[in-house]
Formats: structure tokens, sequence, C-alpha cells
């Protein structure tokens, strides 16, 4: 078990950065979730903790050692490939093996723990098969056991649940929460572009967009504390809403202008131009009649998704979407409404960063 | 005629046609082996009639007799299949390492030295001959199988064919070795190995199939008639100071040609991968 430290890591191929300087703390037997969109650079940094490439500035630290010039075969730093990679021409048993065999352990030890973890895993009857005969779920719980066969004290995981379908995902998105957190309490770091799987499994999640860490936080400090425009939109869906405007200050009420809409905010704040209004969809009080301080809106359409249904309401460029109270009905064509004011967000319309909220 | 029926009719045709140029093409490629065949049972005076004969008449297996009747030919097939082995054997080794170095590992001056090898396949084999010839004599391996056969221990086209290979493998199996505690060497036999099989099958049979003919090496890297191979060996012993037998070269050369033509049979699901891999001749 060990914690892993990033400092001020930076990693160019040729002109293009990556990822850069980078200061990351993982705590011993943390969970942490590396969360982005695709290029973000977040499996670079994986693979610069596991070794498979190498920094170009900066200092990675597991436990008390410094890993830079470390080969990955001595980091004890185990990984789990989005295509699992398994070795195709050995049976289950092999594949488990055969880490144990690079480090020369007895053949009665290896067999012994193999067993173990193949029975850990409920993969005990799959041990004489080869990788082609089985399903998506039964490959990654073999790329799991084979990660964990050597004990590794940093468990590292690139998009595992990506390649299997959506009912198996939730179901391993579980199990591995529990195997790696509850069970083991091993340190892992969790890469994925998903952020359901980062809300459900992380202890903390970090969010990175082209290279460059936005936000560090607890599930819910990523929800409820964004600390920019990328963050807040990334987490959460349908996204935030984010409406570009100047606050006003009238009467000695806070107002927002949008152009297309005038909304009062139940906050107090100076006047300020060039600023951006971000709120939830959820986040939003609806009503059917007009109301104080609503906003009117006329609704393009409405998104069903089980319980939930969401409203698209069209001003001018602009689409706030909304949820709407079950009770409403799909048949509405007009509704009024607020952002809660406990759920308010406002972003500097110049650096996206957080200004209240 | 229905519209239905008229596409059907257009697609037999064509279907027709297809095998029609297919047939006359495979003729003639045929062609040859076919004429041999027929040859082999003629005597020489009629083989080289003009215009040429089609029926053996007298039917004779003369040149076949005379052929096992020479002392040397079961020497001349044992002297090929060692050259045909260590060709194959040098080339599975050697070819297979230096495609995985190509293909996997990373080191300073990797693709010139890469570019600077495929350069190589134009150079045709007439202008390297002579300094070929003076390095093996100088080794003092002239008239030897082993001199011969160092000469081909390994070749272009097989590295290409193993590097393409191994580059086709996915590149996480070899991070997954890596993090598994494999170096590049014990991946290479762990990993990359067994995985190759199919290549070393393709580089195995392309290599039998040009070491078993081979007749311009043996010819002239060999010079006692004990230590000859088969191409060269059958030449020797029917050709006179002022013309040549051919009939029984004929058929020592059917002969010669059996195992090859197994060969093919039995592994050209490789030969097709070999081509496959390289996108082109192996």
């Amino acid at each position: 078990m060990a914690r892993v430290l990033l400092k001020n890591v930076t990693k160019k191929f040729g002109d293009v950065i990556a990822v850069r300087r980078l200061n990351l703390e993982i705590k011993d037997g943390e969970f942490m979730v590396l969360l982005g969109p695709s290029g973000c650079g977040k499996s670079t940094t994986l693979r610069m903790i596991a070794g498979l490439e190498t920094p170009t500035e900066g200092e990675i630290w597991i436990g008390d050692q410094l890993v830079n010039e470390i080969d990955p075969t001595k980091r004890n730093t185990a990984m789990v490939f989005q295509s699992y990679a398994l070795y195709p021409h050995m049976t289950v048993f092999g594949n488990i093996e055969f880490p144990l065999r690079m480090t020369g352990a007895p053949k009665q030890e290896r067999a012994k723990k193999v067993k173990e973890v193949a029975e850990f895993l409920g993969i005990s009857e799959l041990l004489n098969r080869k990788p082609s005969e089985l399903s998506g779920g039964q490959q990654q719980r073999v790329a799991l056991a084979r990660a964990l066969v050597r004990e590794p004290e940093v468990f590292l995981l690139d998009e595992p649940l990506s390649n299997l379908d959506a009912k198996i995902r939730t179901q391993m998105r579980f199990e591995l929460k529990k195997l790696l957190s509850y069970d083991l309490g091993i340190t892992t770091i969790y890469v994925t572009h998903d952020q359901v799987e980062a809300m459900t499994m992380a202890d903390r999640i970090a969010v990175m967009n082209k290279g460059v860490l936005q936000q560090v936080g607890t599930p819910n400090e990523i929800f409820y504390k964004p600390a920019n425009t990328f963050v807040g939109t990334f987490v959460g869906s349908p996204p935030m809403n984010l409406i570009e405007g100047e606050i006003i200050v009238k009467d000695n009420k806070t107002l927002f202008n949008a152009g297309e809409f005038l909304l009062e905010l139940p906050i107090e704040m100076e006047a300020r131009e060039k600023v951006i209004l971000g709120f939830r969809p959820q986040h939003v009080e609806v009503n059917k009649d007009a109301k104080e301080g609503f906003v009117k809106g006329k609704l393009l359409g409405i998104e069903k998704l089980g319980v939930e249904s969401y409203g698209h309401i069209p001003y001018g460029n602009l689409e706030v979407v909304v949820q709407l109270p079950e009770s409403m009905g799909t048949s509405v064509k007009e509704v009024h409404w607020k952002p809660r004011a406990d759920r308010i967000y406002i972003f500097d319309a110049k650096t996206r960063e957080l200004i209240y909220g | 005629m229905t519209p239905k029926e008229k596409e059907l009719l257009i697609r037999r045709i064509w279907v027709v046609i297809t095998y029609v140029v297919l047939l006359t093409f495979a003729l003639v490629y045929l062609m040859p082996f076919i004429r041999s065949l027929i040859a082999s049972f003629m005597t020489w005076a009629q083989a080289s009639r003009y215009p040429p004969e089609w029926m053996p008449s007298p039917f004779t297996l003369e040149n076949y007799q005379k052929l096992f009747r020479l002392e040397l030919f079961p020497r001349w097939i044992r002297n090929t299949t060692l050259y045909a082995g260590l060709i194959v054997a040098g080339n599975i080794m050697f070819t297979s390492m230096a495609g995985y170095a190509f293909a996997r590992l990373k080191f300073p001056g990797r693709d010139v030295l890469f570019s600077a090898l495929l350069s190589l396949l134009m150079i045709p084999m007439f202008v390297t001959l002579v300094p070929n010839y003076i390095i093996i004599y100088k080794l003092g391996l002239i008239d030897n199988i082993f001199g011969l056969a160092l000469l081909g221990l390994t070749n272009v086209s097989s590295i290409f064919l193993m590097r393409q290979y191994f580059m086709s493998l996915s590149t996480e199996i070899f991070e997954a070795a890596r993090l598994d505690g494999c170096g590049p060497i014990k991946s290479f036999f762990y990993i990359a190995l067994p995985l190759a099989r199919p290549a070393l099958g393709a580089v195995a049979v392309y290599q039998f199939l040009g070491s078993w003919n081979a007749f311009i090496g043996p010819l002239i890297f060999l010079r006692s008639p004990e230590n000859f191979t088969l191409p060269v060996g059958l030449s020797f012993a029917f050709q006179r100071s002022m013309w040549t037998e051919y009939t029984p070269i004929i058929a020592g050369s059917l002969v010669a040609s059996a195992p090859t033509i197994i060969l093919f049979l039995v592994l050209n699901k490789y030969l097709i991968r070999g081509i496959v891999v390289t996108g082109g001749k192996g």
C-alpha cells in the first residue's frame, strides 16, 4: 500500500503538451478517479505512474520512493488495460500465473496464489480456458486477477469498463469499488471519461482537460462546487446550464440580465459585467402558472428519461434545460422557471472560474 | 423475360466469363509443369522434336531409372535437405529477433537502419556475388554446405515480414507484459515468439522453397559433385560437353519438387498469411 505523489509533472510528445505541470496526491488506500474527455491527458498520467511513459519534467513518487528512473517492472504497480491485454496464447491459469512466474516464485506457491485469487474473483472454473473463449466480463475478471495476484501497492485501471455492455458495466462498477476499496483497501487510480463511473466509484475525482488539472475533490465537491465552467458542464447529466450576461443591482435587488430575459437572483452581489450564470437542470423550480420572479418560457420539446423528464426552452440562440416536475405531464407548452437560490453559480466570463456558488 | 430472369442470366454469363479467364490463366501457368510431366516419360529425341508432341511414344521410365542409377542422387537430396534446414532454422532465429527489435524496441537510429536494410532489396544478388565469394573463400568455406548456408541465414524480406507481424500485435499486450515483469528479452520469448507462429510458418515455407530450388548460389560456392545440392547436381549429371540431356533433368526436377509441392499444399494458408501481413510478396 502506498500513496502516489505527482509534483509538477509535464509530458510533451514533440510539440504537443499532453500533461502540463500536474500536481496531485493520491493518498494511501484512496480510490482516485482521473476524469476528462479523450485527449485530456488522463491516460498519459496513468501511464507515467505505471512507467510506460517517462515524464518530460517533474517528479513521480510512489510511497517514499522517487520512481522517475525506476523501471516499470520494479515499481510494484499493476494495471488493467481497456482491452484487458490478456495473453491470447496462454490459458486463464497461465495468464494469472504469469507475473508470478516472472518474479521466479516457486511453482507450488504460484499455483496456490492463482487458485486463491481465482476463487476470490469467482473464476475458478475458467482456469483451463483460453481468453478467446471468455465473455467480456470474464476477461475483465481475469485481467483483474492477473493484476491482483502479485499484490501490488498501486492499482491502475485505464477505462476498464468501457468495452462492456451497459448492464454488466453497472454491475462491475459496484463490484470493482467493493473489491478495491472495501475488501482490499488498495491505492487505486482509475481513468475514465464517464462521469457516472467517476461519481459512483471515487473517493476523490481529479478532473482534467487539455492536459491541465481543473479540480480535485470528492464527488460531492465536484458536483456542488465546480471550480469552473468545464467541471460544471462535464460532470452531471444533462450538463449545467450556462448563460452569459451581466449582473445589475437595482433597488437593492440583484438581477441577472441575459439579454433575452431578466432574472432576479436571490443572492447578494455587486454589479458586474460579463459573467456566466450556471445552474443545473435539476436545481430549478418549475411552475405552470406565472409567479413573481419566475421566467416565462415556451417548451421546444420534452425528453423523457423514465422518472425524470427535461424540458428544453429556447431563448434566441440560447437553450435552457430544466427538469420538469413529475406531476406536470408531457402536454405542457409553456412553463415558468427559476433556479434554486442555494444552487446558483456565477462564473467569470473571461477566466470561466467560479466567483460565486 | 422478366427483369429478374434477365439479371440472373447476366450474372450467369459473368460467372462463365470469369471462369474462362481464370482457367485460361491457370492453364498458361500450369503449362510448363504439364509439359515437364509429359516430357519426363519421353525419350530425349521425342521431347526435343518440333512441333512439340504431347503423347509419349514410346512411353518410357528410362529417365527416372537414369536418375536413380546416379550414385550421388541420395547424397544430393541429403545436401539439399541440410542446406534448406540450415536456411530455415537460421531465418526463423535471426529474422524473428531482428523483426522484433525493429517493431518493438526503441533505439537510436532504428528507422534509418531499417530503411537501409530495406534498400538492400534493390541490390541484385549478382552485385554481391563476388564480394560474398571472397568472404567465404577467406573463411575457407568454399565447397562447404555450411559456408553456402552462412550467406542465407537471414533475409531482408523475412525481417520485413516479421517486423510487420510484430507491429500488427496489440501494443497493450507488450505493455502488460512489461508491467508483469518482462524485460524486452523475456517478452520476446514468452509473448512475441509464441504469438508469431503464423508469421514464422510463412518465413519457414518461403525460405524452404527458396533454398530447396536455389541454383546460382550452390553452383558458384560448391565445387565437388559430392557436395552439390539437387538442382546443381542434376544439371551436372546430364550436361555433356556439346549438349544437355534434358529429359532426366526434367524427371529429376519433378522428383525434387515433390517436397515443395507437398509443403505448399499443406501450408499454403501460412503463405497467404505471409502475403497478407506484408501486403505483398513475402
